[in-house]
């Protein structure tokens, strides 16, 4: 009866694990968003106490495992047993055995605290020795063609990024170098950080708790809103990284990711300074300079900055570089064309850093999309067919009053289309 | 005034002449149907009734996860909506631990309890369907919050002017089964009413005061548990002789009345804020959200153990039943649980290592996690002294006990990854932590639970559950649920977050989240076999013997079913696993003289606390909805309470009641008469 | 509250100790639990927000100069008293059920009980009034609804010995079940009595410690200070 079930058992059971083992390659283990593939310090630490773990664990599972499989079929009921006495004991069980048992969890876990400990204090702030090759002087010149780059004061400091929460996007701040929302140049979603340089990131959030996690490159700190909590991430090798809030923020958590951009130093302090330039002016009479009265006229200006031109929006992202970026609406929406992405992963040898540039065309359509989604009449289940269900995009949105509804911007397709072309103008 | 004091014995209740209570009412002592079962104060049937309802919302909450996993078996899938599929998680969440597991643990220490010590009764019988029909109408009004948002999204509301005044058209709880403040709170300064802006509507409402219902009913149930065994073992039955499952339902007790009280605290505190315009947990306002987390973890972790040691219990009945040989160690294993359960109480951070506790109390809690996996793990150990020698029988119990030691064993390795915090920064919520607690509380869980189902089911109907169906529904369980939540260990290491309604394709996810919805359904498929077996068998199954299994405690020395009175005459206990002793070994359950003609006290049936109970329905159903500002609804609030008052008031009024009933003289099946016991001693 | 399967004439319990004690013993230590989770959410936020609350007018305020010890002990004091009389009362039933000397001091405890809520009703007008509200401040988001809390245990006190004052008078509080009722009710009131010394203590009393408290160097000069 038994024997006929495992034997069944066994029959779905093999093959299904051919299967899944059949599945699996080496390319699983670098993917986008991959902890085995760590590219810094801070996640090579956290890998290595984690295989620290799974070591210890195959060890145990394999010993009481197989102690369990083997006592199961050793000690199995046979016929002839029903006349044999039934076994009456007391049940005490062996006082040695049992400490023994205990002193060796005990001694078995002792084998992961220790990594634990050392991990914990490293992974919570730039440590020591590496703090004096971290130092803005070490690697930033202060000052370039007679501007300064950040001040005399923070020179010994380590480059500093402030990460703010917000849903469903994160807000990136440079204070040491100016870049910050209250200046409005904020970076949105799109994190630049220095290859090989460690970076102190302040998180705090200003609604809801999130979560900072670029998984191959750090593990997760969340964004507690009333607190200011810290990490400290650097990346080894330059490259497109991918990362995930990774704390349920509201209805569009899933939409909640952004991307860091790994560059070299040199280049890092080139963006910096791109960064803060403003925005052209666009050509008098294009669809473009039609766009940007639209900005104005549709009050978008009322929540995003754009540098040069609109300065009054704190709320939503700064928008002055967007059209440099690789991604849209929290780096949900790819900017970049999928074929050539692939194409450029597959010439890196299935390195996802790899990355393909913007394609303009991908580009506007994802604005036209983003933009359209947001502001057009869906019926009463609208909020949750967003690209962003709940998404802070419209004026009524923002304060969440009932009745405002009815004020919402609409957009017709070519008001839609000369937005998107002055938003491509803004590199 | 009760019938005892009026009436000779009687043989059964139908007997009872009409009586009333010092109320004036009459008892309800001679109900059949329906109305017996509404007013029953019979542990047994209680126990059935919690088990009867916790299977209902093990498959809604089970359809509930088959949402879910359609949802994400592809990438970009649109078969619901976002703020649906947050709604789907957290109700599945809330459901499964809550209204699944909980009251499935409970339905066992009802049934079993009282058998396993030698009583007839609970401490309180009244109070014990006071807390069954509170757990079920809480249930209710926690999922009364579906039916409001169906109504909602069929457009049913809409000439309501509450409603189209309504600024949050969510219906359903969309927290998660965590809901962490400030997303569950207020964000801002209170307006003119008191009302604070917020990011959820009326569904965290339904929540936070169903949630405070069923800790209610969770109380008084653990209360009543903890004064039982305590005080009604039988002569003999001392504290190292109760049966493991027994002293786990002890522990567990405690862990809720001791750890319940941080939860209710911070749902009223949530509830102030949201409703009244306090800051608790209101940034904005110098509140501080991580004190929900505190507050929420302080009670989550024992609640984790709580969901844990009644399957534990139960695995340490069925391992010794089936491999013939008494639990290996019993006082450590009994005395490690106690250890589970003291621990549980110093690991809750270690749900908080990405809040930025500081390394000093990540590192504290690190290592407290770490050493609660010592006592878990000499658990296993006995587990595996106690087949080490025995003669291993395969029955669909053992199997599922087995299944239940494997499936759990792998889930604490997978906690011991994270309670190395370093590793767990990766880690946590990411799809591995599910993987995690499923193994635990499903593959450790469920399974543990099914195997008490499928051990007790013979005693509790005295029908046997078809053994070829169950293996063909284990089999679907536990190979279904490893297709399921194993590849979720690679997915979250992979990077996938939990509680996301969508993923974009091209970061590998794809083809095991799809691996992971099939296994899912295979799941679901055996999870049904094995409950519609289950059900089938209670009309339909073959008869058996009282004792099927060769038992080892006191219940198995019971008629199946057992009858009203459980024992005939209260037994005599000299030593552990009695029954099986007295069968095969040198002791004889011994019997007092009571019973017989002279009778056994019976407690009398009761309206009084489903009427009580009714109270919180009404209170718990009008604050929601007098939240989403529903005219007068205000009014059945104040009516709720007053019913409730009026319940309690008449429970305590009429007194406990009770009558005699005759049992017969020589009551135990396999068990020699009590003259013949006490000469063999 | 009287729901017991053992009767009285039945078999004693294991453990010797009445049901009805025992579930009262273990419903305290819940409470404990309870009130500890509350006295802590107080006691947190007071140390993270030493400096008072803002009151509606924008004027900083200090709770030392917010609480009027005076009344708050002397209300402390009526609480500690009613125990006292609450243990007289218990004693009279098991001295064999002295209904007389029973009513009369439960009657004593109900009056000074009342006292108390009476005094915790003028506390918490006056403090509205003072600016104080439960939505301007944390601190006056904890001290409400702790002391609420606590009010709210007295108040159901009150409620229950009003109704075994009233039993007395009809025969149900004869006999042993009669003394273990009253003597769980007094569990509960000297329970609910002790909290409420640990709250004067961790909510009215350590405001008057360290430097800001009336025996230090007095509290720091705040630009429109109301005092």
């Amino acid at each position: 009866m038994l024997s006929r079930f495992f034997a069944r058992v066994g029959l779905l059971v093999l093959p299904v694990i051919a299967l899944l083992t059949a599945g699996c390659s080496e390319a699983d283990l670098k993917v986008r968003q991959s902890t085995f593939d760590h590219k810094g310090p801070v996640a090579r630490l956290q890998y290595e106490v984690f295989m620290d773990s799974v070591y210890l664990v195959t060890v145990l599972f394999a010993v009481v495992g197989g102690l369990l499989v083997y006592a199961v079929i050793r000690f199995r009921a046979r016929p002839g047993d029903e006349n044999k006495p039934a076994i009456v004991e007391d049940g005490h069980g062996n006082p040695l055995t049992e400490i023994l048992l205990i002193v060796a969890s005990i001694g078995a876990l002792v084998f992961l605290a220790i990594p634990t400990l050392k991990g914990i204090w490293y992974t919570d702030d730039v440590p020591e020795e590496l703090v004096p090759a971290a130092r803005l002087s070490a690697w930033y010149p202060r000052a370039e063609g007679g501007v300064e780059n950040y001040a005399e004061a923070v020179k010994d400091q380590v480059l500093e990024v402030d990460v703010v929460g917000k849903q469903w996007w994160f807000r990136f701040e440079y204070p040491q170098l100016g870049l910050t929302n209250e200046g409005r140049r904020s970076v949105p979603n799109e994190l630049v950080i220095p290859r090989g340089v460690p970076v102190r990131i302040n998180l705090r959030s200003e609604d809801v708790i999130h979560s900072f996690w670029i998984p191959k490159v750090a593990g997760k700190v969340d964004l507690m809103p009333g607190r200011r909590n810290h990490m400290w991430i650097q990346a080894d090798e330059a490259g497109h990284y991918y990362g995930q809030c990774a704390e349920f923020c509201g209805d569009s958590h899933a939409y909640m990711l952004f991307r860091v951009e790994v560059v070299e130093p040199a280049e890092f302090t080139r963006w910096v300074s791109a960064q803060k330039k403003d925005a052209a002016e666009p050509v008098a009479g294009s669809r473009a300079a039609e766009g940007k009265a639209l900005f104005a006229a549709k009050t978008c200006a009322m929540c995003h900055n754009v540098g040069g031109h609109f300065g009054a929006g704190a709320f939503g992202p700064d928008l002055t570089h967007v059209a440099s970026r690789k991604s849209l609406a929290g780096a949900w929406l790819d900017n970049r064309d999928p074929a050539a992405q692939q194409a450029a992963v597959a010439a890196a040898g299935g390195n996802t850093e790899a990355s393909a540039p913007v394609d303009h065309a991908v580009q506007k359509a994802n604005l036209i999309k983003w933009i359209g989604s947001s502001g057009v009449l869906h019926g009463d289940g609208e909020a949750t067919r967003d690209v962003k269900p709940g998404n802070r995009m419209h004026y009524y949105k923002m304060f969440n009053v009932a009745g405002l509804n009815e004020t919402r911007t609409q957009l017709t397709a070519a008001e839609l289309d000369a937005l998107a072309e002055y938003l491509l103008t803004l590199k | 005034m009760s019938h005892d004091h009026h009436h000779a014995p009687v043989a059964s209740r139908y007997d009872l002449a009409p009586e009333r209570s010092d109320i004036g009412l009459i008892r309800p002592d001679r109900f059949t149907g329906l109305r017996d079962w509404l007013t029953t104060v019979d542990h047994k049937k209680i126990g059935v009734l919690y088990g009867a309802f916790a299977m209902f919302f093990f498959l809604v909450g089970g359809v509930e996860a088959l949402a879910i996993r359609t949802q994400l078996a592809r990438p970009e899938n649109d078969f619901v909506t976002a703020r649906m599929y947050n709604q789907l998680f957290t109700m599945h969440g809330t459901t499964m631990i809550f209204l699944g597991v909980m009251p499935l643990s409970a339905a066992f220490f009802n049934f079993l309890v009282p058998l396993q010590i030698g009583a007839r009764d609970v401490a309180f019988p009244r109070l014990n369907a006071f807390s069954l029909w509170t757990f079920v109408f809480g249930a209710f009004i926690l999922n009364a919050s579906w039916l409001f948002e169906f109504a909602h999204l069929a457009g049913w509301f809409k000439s309501f002017d509450w409603y189209n005044a309504l600024v949050y058209r969510d219906f359903a709880p969309a927290n998660g089964w965590f809901s962490y403040a400030p997303l569950s709170g207020t964000f801002g300064q209170a307006d003119a009413a008191l009302r604070a802006p917020r990011f959820t509507g009326v569904g965290t409402d339904f929540w936070i005061i169903g949630i405070q219902i069923l800790g209610i009913a969770s109380l008084a149930a653990s209360f009543n548990f903890i004064c039982t065994i305590l005080n009604m073992r039988a002569k003999g039955m001392t504290m190292m002789r109760l049966p493991a499952f027994t002293w786990m339902t002890l522990v567990t007790s405690f862990l809720i009345i001791l750890a319940f009280p941080a939860i209710t605290v911070a749902l009223i505190q949530l509830m102030f804020d949201r409703q009244f315009g306090a800051n608790f947990f209101n940034p904005t306002a110098g509140g501080q959200p991580i004190l929900w987390q505190h507050l929420f973890w302080i009670f989550g972790h024992p609640e984790v153990y709580i969901l844990v040691l009644p399957a534990m219990g139960i695995v340490s009945e069925v391992l010794p039943t089936f491999a013939g040989k008494s639990l290996y160690g019993y006082p450590i294993v009994v005395f490690s649980g106690a250890v589970i359960g003291f621990l549980g109480f110093a690991v809750w951070s270690h749900h908080m290592f990405t809040t930025g506790l500081g390394p000093v109390p990540t590192a504290a809690f690190s290592l407290l996690t770490m050493a609660i996996a010592v006592p878990t793990g000499v658990k296993i150990f006995n587990w595996l002294g106690t087949i080490w020698g025995g003669r291993v029988r395969f029955t669909p119990p053992m199997v599922l006990s087995l299944g239940f030691i494997w499936m759990f064993m792998c889930g604490g390795f997978s906690g011991i990854m994270h309670a190395a915090a370093p590793a767990d920064a990766q880690q946590q919520d990411s799809y591995f932590v599910i993987a995690h607690f499923h193994y635990v509380l499903l593959g450790g869980v469920l399974l543990g639970l099914m195997s008490g189902l499928y051990f007790w089911f013979p005693k509790i109907f005295g029908r046997m559950p078809k053994a070829s169906v169950a293996y063909w529904a284990s089999g679907l369980v536990i190979l279904g649920f490893n297709l399921a939540f194993g590849p979720m260990h690679y997915l979250g290491l992979a990077g996938q977050p939990r509680r996301t309604h969508t993923y974009h394709a091209g970061f590998g996810w794809e083809t095991w989240n799809f691996v992971a919805t099939i296994g899912a359904f295979i799941l679901g498929i055996g999870v049904f076999i094995a409950f519609a077996n289950l059900v089938w068998t209670v009309f339909r199954g073959e008869k058996c013997a009282s004792d099927p299994w060769d038992g080892r405690t006191l219940e198995w020395s019971l008629p199946s079913p057992v009858p009203e009175y459980n024992f005939a005459r209260s037994p005599v206990i000299v030593c552990r696993d009695a029954f099986f002793v007295h069968k095969h070994g040198p002791h004889r359950i011994a019997y007092e003289q009571d019973g017989g003609e002279a009778g056994v006290h019976m407690p009398s049936q009761s309206w009084m606390p489903l009427l009580a109970s009714c109270g919180f329905l009404l209170a718990g159903l009008g604050m929601p909805m007098s939240a989403m500002g529903v005219p007068h609804v205000g009014w059945v609030v104040i009516a709720g309470l007053g019913v409730l008052f009026i319940g309690i008031w008449l429970w305590a009024l009429e007194g406990p009641g009770g009558y005699m009933l005759k049992t017969p003289v020589s009551p135990v099946s396999s068990a020699p008469a009590p003259a013949e016991a006490s000469s063999a001693r | 509250m009287s729901d017991s399967a053992a009767h009285a004439h039945e078999a004693p319990t294991s453990t010797g100790i009445d049901h009805k004690k025992l579930i009262m013993w273990l419903f305290l230590a819940s409470d404990c639990m309870f009130f500890g989770t509350l006295i802590s959410t107080h006691l947190l936020y007071r140390k993270l927000y030493p400096t008072g609350f803002t009151d509606a007018e924008g004027h900083q305020r200090f709770v030392q100069r917010l609480f009027d010890i005076e009344l708050t002990s002397f209300s402390t004091f009526i609480l500690l008293m009613s125990s006292f009389l609450m243990a007289l009362a218990v004693s009279a039933m098991h001295k064999g059920g002295q209904l007389k000397s029973f009513r009369r001091n439960v009657l004593g405890v109900i009056i000074f009980g009342l006292i108390f809520l009476g005094c915790q009703v003028y506390e918490f007008t006056h403090f509205y009034h003072q600016g104080l509200t439960i939505q301007n401040s944390v601190f006056g988001s904890t001290f409400y609804v702790l002391t609420g809390t606590h009010g709210t245990h007295v108040a159901i006190g009150v409620l229950w010995l009003v109704l075994l004052y009233f039993y007395s008078f009809t025969g149900r509080l004869g006999g042993h079940m009669g003394a273990l009722d009253v003597e769980v009710a007094g569990l509960y009131w000297h329970f609910v009595d002790i909290v409420w010394i640990i709250i004067f203590t961790a909510v009215y009393l350590v405001e008057y410690l360290g430097p800001d408290g009336i025996w230090g160097n007095g509290l720091p000069p705040v630009p429109g200070l109301t005092p």
